[in-house]
């Protein structure tokens, strides 16, 4: 009798703490960021003069040494994919459409990648 | 002896095979309404890609930029920031509302107040900011 190996370690709390992360951002800092980007500006409330592309430029790369646009990516885009790559994953599993190992590598890798571009795209 | 290692077995004949058909979830309110919470993430993702498309001109210079801005006015754009909106608050109300069950810290009823309030100053300081009012 052999029972003395390790049983694997899930890596399941890594999934689902982003998942929870992004759901944080996706209630508290993504509906302001709608509001701000693209619903007032479509309806006048904030006007082009405000998004021009100096201050814009300047929010994202300058204010607080840069770490103001690092944040706001992190939490607006980044987290919020975690979030979303985990909702959909498990909701193609309830769909019976997937939930395996390739829609998981699938969703969580997207995610990644396009965090990653995110964080290319603003340094 | 009726000893089968799980898994691993063949049914049974006369056996009770459960079948879960693909749209088990609309013969109940409770669980198309948490499919519609799952589909929330669909709208957030085209504000994400929006938002990625964004940075992408920004990188490129001011004309991208200025392209970005108009196609963000574009009225189906807008129309499906709209839902992304509306979905953002039908996913918080959930979120928001699970939190004192899963740690509670205060009566639910504050906590979840808490939580509303701070979505709020979130979205009054992007506002302001973007605005050019602060």
């Amino acid at each position: 009798m052999n029972n003395t190996t390790q049983p694997k370690r899930s890596d399941e709390p890594v999934w689902w703490a982003l998942f929870s992360a992004g759901g944080v951002c996706f209630a508290v800092v993504v509906p302001g960021a709608i509001l701000a980007l693209a619903l007032l500006p479509a309806f006048g409330g904030i006007s082009a003069d405000n998004l021009s592309y100096p201050r814009i430029s300047a929010l994202l790369h300058d204010a607080l040494w840069g770490l103001a646009g690092l944040a706001f990516i992190g939490s607006v885009i980044c987290l919020p994919l975690f979030h979303a790559a985990h909702r959909i994953h498990h909701g193609l599993h309830d769909l019976k459409l997937g939930g395996g190992l390739l829609s998981k590598v699938l969703c969580y890798g997207s995610a990644a990648a396009l965090s990653l571009l995110a964080i290319y795209l603003v340094s | 002896m009726n000893l089968k290692k799980p898994g691993s077995s063949k049914p049974e004949p006369g056996s009770y095979q459960p079948v879960m058909p693909r749209n088990w979830w609309l013969q109940h309110r409770y669980f198309q309404i948490y499919m519609l919470r799952e589909a929330t993430v669909l709208p957030l993702l085209f504000f994400i890609g929006c938002l990625l498309y964004g940075l992408y001109c920004l990188s490129l210079g001011e004309t991208q930029w200025q392209h970005w801005l108009a196609f963000m006015a574009q009225p189906w754009v807008v129309l499906l920031n709209l839902l992304a909106f509306s979905a953002s608050l039908f996913h918080a109300k959930t979120f928001f509302e699970l939190f004192p069950r899963v740690m509670p810290l205060a009566p639910p009823g504050l906590m979840i107040a808490g939580q509303w309030l701070a979505t709020l100053l979130v979205a009054t300081g992007l506002v302001l900011l973007l605005g050019g009012w602060l």
